[in-house]
Order: structure tokens, then C-alpha cells, then sequence
């Protein structure tokens, strides 16, 4: 199968790494992964807002350049929530355009939801020796239901152990430019989260979202925990932590 | 312009399109075969015996539960009950239950409306409600709704062949029985409670303390 | 009720920083959000469950002027009288109106948040009305002179010890301290109020269009009370609390309950239906009914009209983590957290809460819970872009918009200058490879650092065929 990867603006300039770790696991996986060379940003930040007319602009650059795909896979919940729950909203005028974003987002993955229930990846390449817990990033886990899909990826490993913690599923803080605007806030919600973190004893937070676990640890790394690791699921499951 | 047709005024131009009559006739139309069907949501399944969900949920709530075979044997029960929570042996009932051998029981009671200085009230009950162990209590010149509400004790006998699943067959029984609904149909699910303060449960805060169910099938 | 959110920023930094008020919300958190999650699943088909109660309320909202006017004949056949108000002001002046009529020297007043849009009990007290609050809560805020901070628990702010306090204070008696304790002598004080008062002041949490009555829910009894042995009524509700039949009414209490306090059912649920009849022995003379308007008719037919169907159960606020962490009264209206984010810019005005519509992260815990499936993060939204499009935003994050929107339409130049940013906070992280400083991003790097970038984007390194 033919997948279009999006990696995200977050991801491209912040975590490279994270965009190379999801290419290995899709390879793994048996996929042939295509990267649309000029891919930017999937137009959520301007969005959330109020900038409709930019997020329409945005969503239109998507279509033109993975609608040809049999499936466009992501490195984050928060990305494919827009592209498959939001992109057909913005275009609800437009019954046919509404109607190709509804098939395009059909196609549209979060990575691990992809691995597990689409491409049934059974072994993973990574090894991870050591405990991890684990944060259900907001989007992923409301809009496309991805619970089950990381922690049965990470249950492949024989070196992960899984310490859950209190309230997984509680927003961290990050809700995008919210965390600018609403620092405060944002960091006592960054700061209950880490709380939790903390109490698992984990050698690594790990998450799915770039932007919760930027938060995650902006808040330890200020707070002294300079031990903690945070990693993306794909960098623990790919084995490309670092 | 009042306020009312000034607040119907906007509703209506709210739904744009359609001409107005059409509409209003259209409307009136579907108003009227919604109630006329009044269909029902999706409701849980209650399979098996009514009384002793009824009796299980009541308990959950805080409500105790007594059962006899024999009416005639409630104030026994209730002057135990009161006993045992040295709990004084007088009050007031529904007209209706005042035929039961109450002074042989050594009660006193009293067929009147409650009033504030009453500690213990016995009522009967239109009907009960096995999904959350409720009673539904209709009030009535003959089923004063002080009764239930005054006394810091507050006791009904209910027939278990009453014991409905639903609130919706609740209201069904209602329709059949009663040509409209009284003034105040109240759902009774234990005693009286508030968790204002630090969202602490507290029984018995306006209404009564204690609710004592007894289950006596009537003749 | 004056709408304080612009200070909403301020206060969160009040509130944020109050450690009493902390240990009240963690217990609100722990109490209600396990409360419901224990008592939800009773609810044997709750997807269908909830679709049935949004569709109830849509019925209604649909074809609202049809329903209402089905509730007012039913009503007034039954010997109620029904009033219709424009404003907070008209409840007022009509309720004061009703208590001149009927000679009202006291008023007992069980919960009622429409009361609060009015500020009700001002109005009274100026009329030469005495009105005492019954429910428990409220009647506390009474004492000290407060706002309720959440709509079905409203003192949740406040923890024993302040209460032991201002008993103490209030009533001359030894002060107490455990909760049962207090609650008694509440009950003590108040029950004369039930019993002499000659009106009865009551909200109503739905009206039924079949019957023409009011139904209440209370869990202490004082709905009941207030509704039975005063020989005046006052229901006072909003116009939209419409619901066409008893079945729909039960599939609602079905899920009210339980979403608001984890309860399967409240101690009582009152369905009440007209004046005492001549063989009665209790009950009003006389029941008036006070539907408000306050801006919701404007919001039928709009974007917003989705909010309308909210039953006020409070889910939304209990599951919010921004509500978790402030409390209600930063909010600066009547209604807090998701769902008052909304109305109160709806009701109250845009322009006075600018902060409301932006507090969220949208993480969706709300929508999650609604029994009715109001889906607040995009009606939060919808706010969004109503301030954008009404120039409300500043200037620099509409500047920041548009240029990030422009950039990343031009996928050269997004490459271009992409790759130049990176490696300036690259450089900036040092060895530590974390920004302790974000210029014009303060927010951020006040509570936080910001781990730096590699380096190089993803794009760039994937170009040149390799890794890092
Ligand atoms: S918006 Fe929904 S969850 Fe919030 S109070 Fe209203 S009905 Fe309850």
C-alpha cells in the first residue's frame, strides 16, 4: 500500500527525528512511503483561532497533495483529528469538496492507530529496556480514539514495562497557542501532569503529540527533572531514541 | 408589542425559508402526533423479579426495607422498626391506611396531613420503581403530599404487585388510571439528603431522615 | 447579574495561587467526576442514550414557538399563569409584581440559576420582600454574600471551617464542626422560613409541553417544601426548557442525575401541574410561571443554537481541566467553565468576555461527558471566529496568524525560513540543548523552557537522502 506521510510542521522543525523513526516503522510495516516534498502545516494552529479562512486555504494545499494516496499516515493525534474530523466541517458549503475530505480523511491515520489496527504490525524494530508511562494526548484519544493502539505496539516489546499513570487521559496544558496566551494555566495543568509523571517512578514519559510532550518537558526539564526522558511513541517503538 | 409576542416574534423569524402558514401547520401537525404517540427512548432491560431490583436499589439509596405477606402486620413491623431506633411510636398516615391495627401495636396514629411537629408519616404510594427504587407519590385530598415530606421519619407501604420497571411505565399507569396528573406528582428515592458542604453526603437535610419501604401486597 | 469576565486573567492568577480553594476543587474532581463514571454505565445503552436526549432537545429548539405555546395553554388550563420576560429586569419587576398582588411579606427560595442571571433576592429585598434561600449551599452564599461558583454544587468553593465560621458568626450559636452538625442547625433555622413564608420562589429544570407542568429536582427536599406549604409559586425557568412529553422528561432525568452529581436518581423529582384543588390540603393557590428570555431567542437558527439544549447538569465543568484548576467564580457570570464560556459571551456580551472563548485547549472532556452532545470545543470555536471577524482580536496575534497562514502556503520560502529559525534556537539552547527564554513567547518560558531543535527540519535532511 501506497502511504502519503505527513509529518507535521512541529515535528518537521522541532524532532526530526520523530518523522524519521515513523518512516522506519511504516517501512517495517511493508509500506511504500511517499513524503510530498512540499508539505507544511495542516493549518490547525490558525484554526483554533478563529482564522477559518487561512484553515480552508490550508486544508486545499492538503487535498492537492494527498488526495492521490491510499492512505496518509501522521506522527500525531492532534494533525489527523483536523485533516479527519475537521477538513470536511470547513467545507460544509461545498457538498462535493465536504465529500473528498470526508474520503481523504477516511484514509488519514495517526501513526500508531495505523500500525496496529491498518497495517498490523506485529514486531516492532526498536528494543527499549525500562519502564515507561504513558500520555493520552487530548486529540488522538477524543477524536480518533487512539487508546489501545500505543500500548498494545509497546506490549510487543519485551524491554518496556508500562506504569500507568493517574489521569493518563487528562489534558496536559499544551492546547496550542493556549499554552502562550494562558501560560499560567497552562503550566499548573503542565505541572499536575508532571506531578503524575513523576509518581510512576517511569524512566520515560512517552506520547504520540509533540506539542503535549514539549510541554511535558518544558515543565520537568524548569522544574530540575533533567532525568525523566520524554520520547515520542514512534521513537521508542522504532528503536531511534535518542 | 409584549414581551411575549416579542419573544415568540423572534423565534419565529429564527427559522427562516418556508412560508409562515405552512409551517404553523406543518408544526402543529407533528406537535400534535408527537404527544399523541409520546414514544418512549431507549430504556434498560429489567428482566426478572421487580421487588427485589426495587429492593436492591432502594437500599443503595439509604431507604430501608421491610416485607411481609400480610398487610395486617405493617404496624408491627413499623413499631419494631421504630423501637429499635428508640424512635417515638406516634404519627399521622393517609386515610386510606388508617384501618390497619395500629393501637394494637402499641402506635398512635393519626389519619390527618402532616404537620411540622410530626415525627413519623405513613404514606402508601401510587406506584414504585424497580430501575432506581423510587416511589411515586401523587397528591390528593386523601394523599396529602405533607405526609412524606414533614416528618423525620418517613414510612410506605407499597404493594409489590405496583412495582413498575420504568419511569416511562410509570407515567403509562398514570395515563390509564388517571384522567390527568395531580398537582404534584413526587418521586421519592430515600431519605432526603445534601452534599453542599465539601460534597460530603448527609442524610436528612429539608425533608425526612429515614424512609422505611414496607413491601405488603394489598387485598 | 453584572458580567465581571473581563478580569478573567487576573483572577486566574488569584485563583491559581488560593490554596483552599485548590484543596475544594480537588475534592469537586475526585467526588463528581468518579460519581458519574460509577453510575454512567447503569445507563444500558448511553451512545443511543444520549443521541435520544440531544434529539428531545432539538425537537423543541426546532420549532420552539409551537412548544411553547402547546406549554402555556396546557399550563393555564391547569390554573397557572404564565409569564413571559424579555430581560433579567422584567423577572424582577414581575416577580415583585406578583409578590404586591398576592400581599408577599417572605419568600422561601429553593436553586435556581435563572434567579441568579437576575440577581433576584436584590429586587425582592427592595420590593419589602424577606427572601430566604433554603438550599443549602445557596443559603450559605447568602450569609456571606457571595456568587455561586458552580451550577449545581454552588459553595463548592468554600470548606467546612469557613462555613463552621460564618454559622457561628450569623447565628450566635456554639460554632460546629462536623458536617452533619452544621447541616442540622441549618435545617433548624430554616425550617420556620418553609413554614411561614407565603411564597415559594423556584427554578425549573424541565417544563413539560404534554401536561403543562414544572419539573424540579432536588436531593434536601427544600423544592418540595417551598413548592408544597406556601401559598404562592413562583417558577422561574428559561424559555428554552421545553420538553415535549413525560417519556421525553424521563429519558432526560434518565441522564441528569447521573452526569451532574453521580447520582442514578435525585432524592426528588417533583412534577408539578397547576393550583391545590378545593379538597387539598396543601399546596399553592396560586402558580405562576416565569419564562426569561435574556438573549437565548437570538441564538435559535444560529451557529449557536446547539447550546440551548444544555439541561445544566454541570458535566462539562466537573470534567474541565481549566475549571479543575480556577473554580467557577473566575469566570466573572453566572454560568462557569465550558458551558458558561459560552453562554455568558451569548447572553452577556462578547465584547465583556474576550478571555472566555480562548480558555480552552479544546481537549474535548466536555463534549465527551454532555448528556446532550453539545460540542462546545467548536462552538468555543465558532466564538473564535466571531472575534476574529468582529476585529477583536490584537493585532499581533492576528499579524501572527495570517503570516504563519501566508508562509505556509508558499512552501518555498516556509523551507527557507523554517531551516534559518531552527538552527537560530538551536544555537540559542546552548549545550544544555533548552530555551530558558522565549522572546515575545513569555508564556511559555515563565513556567517552562523549551527544549531546542535539532538543527535541521525533517524536510531538509530527508532531501539530502539520509538521517541526521
Ligand atoms: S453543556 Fe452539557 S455537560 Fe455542560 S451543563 Fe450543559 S448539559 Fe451539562
Amino acid at each position: 500500500m501506497r502511504v502519503g506521510f505527513f509529518v507535521t510542521c512541529l515535528v518537521d522543525t522541532m524532532r526530526p527525528g520523530i518523522g524519521f523513526a515513523s518512516l522506519k516503522l511504516l517501512e517495517a510495516a511493508g509500506c511504500e512511503v511517499v513524503v510530498p516534498e512540499h508539505q507544511t502545516c495542516c493549518g490547525q494552529p490558525g484554526y483554533n483561532s478563529g482564522d477559518h479562512k487561512s484553515a480552508e486555504a490550508m486544508a486545499l494545499k492538503f487535498l492537492a497533495e494527498f488526495e492521490t494516496f491510499d492512505y496518509v499516515v501522521l506522527p500525531s493525534g492532534s494533525c489527523a483529528g483536523m485533516i479527519r474530523v475537521h477538513y470536511p466541517d470547513l467545507f460544509k458549503h461545498d457538498p462535493e469538496l465536504s465529500a473528498r475530505f470526508a474520503a481523504l480523511g477516511q484514509r488519514t491515520y495517526e501513526l500508531t492507530d495505523f500500525l496496529h489496527r491498518i497495517a498490523r504490525l506485529e514486531k516492532v524494530p526498536g528494543t527499549f529496556q525500562g519502564t515507561v508511562t504513558y500520555h493520552d494526548s487530548c486529540s488522538g484519544l477524543r477524536e480518533l480514539d487512539v487508546y489501545r493502539q500505543p500500548r498494545a505496539l509497546l506490549a510487543t516489546m519485551p524491554g518496556v514495562k508500562l506504569q500507568e499513570m493517574v489521569e493518563s487521559t487528562t489534558c496536559c496544558g499544551f492546547g496550542g497557542t493556549f499554552s502562550l496566551k494562558y501560560g499560567e494555566l497552562s503550566t499548573r495543568m503542565a505541572d499536575n501532569k508532571c506531578q503524575h509523571i513523576t509518581a510512576t517512578g517511569a524512566d520515560a514519559i512517552v506520547g504520540g503529540d509533540l506539542g503535549c510532550l514539549l510541554n511535558i518537558e518544558g515543565r520537568l526539564r524548569r522544574t530540575g527533572d533533567h532525568t525523566t526522558r520524554v520520547l515520542h511513541v514512534a521513537e521508542v517503538l522504532s528503536g531511534e531514541e535518542k | 408589542m409584549s414581551a411575549r409576542e416579542a419573544i415568540l416574534g423572534r423565534i419565529r423569524n429564527a427559522r427562516n425559508g418556508k412560508d409562515r402558514h405552512e409551517q404553523a401547520a406543518g408544526a402543529t401537525e407533528a406537535i400534535a402526533a408527537h404527544l399523541a404517540r409520546h414514544p418512549r427512548g431507549p430504556a434498560p432491560a429489567m428482566p426478572g423479579d421487580l421487588p427485589a431490583r426495587f429492593r436492591e436499589r432502594a437500599l443503595k439509596l439509604s431507604s430501608d426495607v421491610l416485607e411481609t405477606a400480610d398487610r395486617k402486620e405493617v404496624p408491627t413491623l413499623l413499631a419494631r422498626y421504630l423501637n429499635e431506633r428508640k424512635l417515638p411510636l406516634a404519627g399521622v398516615c393517609w386515610p386510606s391506611l388508617i384501618g390497619l391495627p395500629w393501637s394494637s401495636a402499641g402506635l398512635d396514629m393519626q389519619s390527618r396531613p402532616a404537620r411540622d411537629s410530626d415525627l413519623v408519616g405513613v404514606t402508601g404510594a401510587f406506584c414504585a420503581i424497580a430501575e432506581t427504587g423510587t416511589l411515586m407519590l401523587l397528591s390528593g385530598a386523601e394523599t396529602p403530599a405533607t405526609t412524606s415530606l414533614l416528618p423525620e421519619t418517613h414510612v410506605a407501604v407499597i404493594d409489590p404487585r405496583r412495582i413498575v420497571a420504568t419511569m416511562e411505565d410509570a407515567w403509562d399507569l398514570l395515563r390509564q388510571e388517571c384522567r390527568q396528573p395531580p398537582r404534584a406528582v413526587n418521586f421519592v428515592s430515600g431519605p432526603s439528603r445534601t452534599a453542599d458542604i465539601e460534597q460530603t453526603v448527609t442524610l436528612g437535610a429539608h425533608g425526612p431522615y429515614r424512609v422505611l419501604l414496607i413491601l405488603a401486597p394489598a387485598r | 447579574m453584572q458580567n465581571n469576565a473581563i478580569d478573567f486573567k487576573r483572577q486566574v492568577t488569584v485563583k491559581l495561587a488560593d490554596i483552599k480553594l485548590q484543596g475544594a476543587l480537588s475534592r469537586l474532581q475526585s467526588r463528581f467526576v468518579e460519581g458519574r463514571s460509577a453510575v454512567i454505565s447503569e445507563i444500558a445503552d448511553l451512545p443511543e442514550t444520549r443521541n435520544a436526549a440531544a434529539a428531545i432537545r432539538d425537537r423543541v429548539l426546532n420549532d420552539l414557538e409551537h412548544w411553547l405555546l402547546q406549554f402555556e395553554q396546557q399550563a393555564t388550563a391547569r390554573g397557572a399563569i404564565v409569564h413571559w420576560a424579555e430581560t433579567d429586569e422584567d423577572v424582577n419587576r414581575i416577580v415583585a409584581g406578583i409578590a404586591r398582588q398576592h400581599g408577599v411579606r417572605t419568600a422561601a427560595k429553593s436553586k435556581s440559576m435563572v434567579s441568579e442571571e437576575c440577581e433576584l433576592n436584590d429586587a425582592l429585598e427592595q420590593a419589602g420582600v424577606e427572601v430566604m434561600e433554603t438550599d443549602l449551599g445557596e443559603y450559605i452564599l447568602q450569609l456571606a454574600h457571595e456568587a455561586p461558583s458552580h451550577i449545581v454544587a454552588p459553595v463548592v468553593h468554600k470548606n467546612k471551617e469557613e462555613v463552621a465560621d460564618l454559622f457561628a458568626e450569623k447565628h450566635q450559636l456554639p460554632r460546629k464542626t462536623g458536617i452533619a452538625e452544621l447541616c442540622r442547625e441549618a435545617r433548624e433555622i430554616l425550617r420556620p422560613a418553609f413554614l411561614n413564608a407565603d411564597m415559594g420562589i423556584s427554578g425549573a429544570n424541565f417544563l413539560v409541553a404534554e401536561t403543562g407542568s414544572a419539573l424540579i429536582v432536588t436531593n434536601e427536599g427544600n423544592g418540595r417544601l417551598v413548592t408544597t406549604l406556601p401559598r404562592v409559586h413562583v417558577a422561574i425557568t428559561g424559555i428554552e426548557k421545553v420538553v415535549p412529553t413525560l417519556e421525553d422528561v424521563s429519558t432526560l432525568v434518565r441522564l441528569l442525575p447521573r452526569s451532574a452529581t453521580g447520582q442514578s436518581i435525585t432524592n426528588y423529582v417533583s412534577v408539578l401541574t397547576g393550583t391545590r384543588g378545593d379538597a387539598d390540603h396543601d399546596g399553592p393557590e396560586h402558580f405562576h410561571i416565569v419564562l426569561l428570555d435574556n438573549g437565548r431567542s437570538k441564538l435559535l437558527g444560529s451557529d449557536m443554537q446547539e447550546m440551548l439544549r444544555c439541561i445544566r447538569c454541570g458535566a462539562c465543568m466537573n470534567h474541565c481541566p481549566v475549571y479543575q484548576n480556577i473554580g467557577g467564580h473566575a469566570y466573572g457570570w453566572v454560568y462557569p467553565g465550558p458551558m458558561g464560556s459560552i453562554l455568558t459571551p451569548l447572553l452577556s456580551g462578547l465584547e465583556k468576555s474576550p478571555d472566555l472563548p480562548n480558555a480552552s485547549t479544546f481537549c474535548g472532556a466536555c463534549a465527551a461527558v454532555c448528556p446532550v452532545k453539545i460540542p462546545l470545543p467548536d462552538l468555543l470555536r465558532k466564538l473564535r471566529e466571531q472575534q476574529m471577524e468582529r476585529g477583536m482580536k490584537s493585532r499581533q496575534e492576528t499579524f501572527m496568524l495570517k503570516a504563519w497562514a501566508w508562509l505556509a502556503l508558499r512552501p518555498n520560502l516556509y523551507a527557507l525560513a523554517t531551516r534559518i529559525a531552527v538552527r537560530v534556537m538551536r544555537l540559542l539552547g546552548g549545550k544544555e540543548r533548552l530555551l530558558h527564554r522565549l522572546p515575545g513567547a513569555h508564556g511559555w518560558s515563565d513556567g517552562r523552557d523549551f527544549p531546542a531543535p535539532a538543527g535541521r527540519t525533517f524536510r531538509e535532511l530527508y532531501r539530502q537522502g539520509g538521517r541526521k
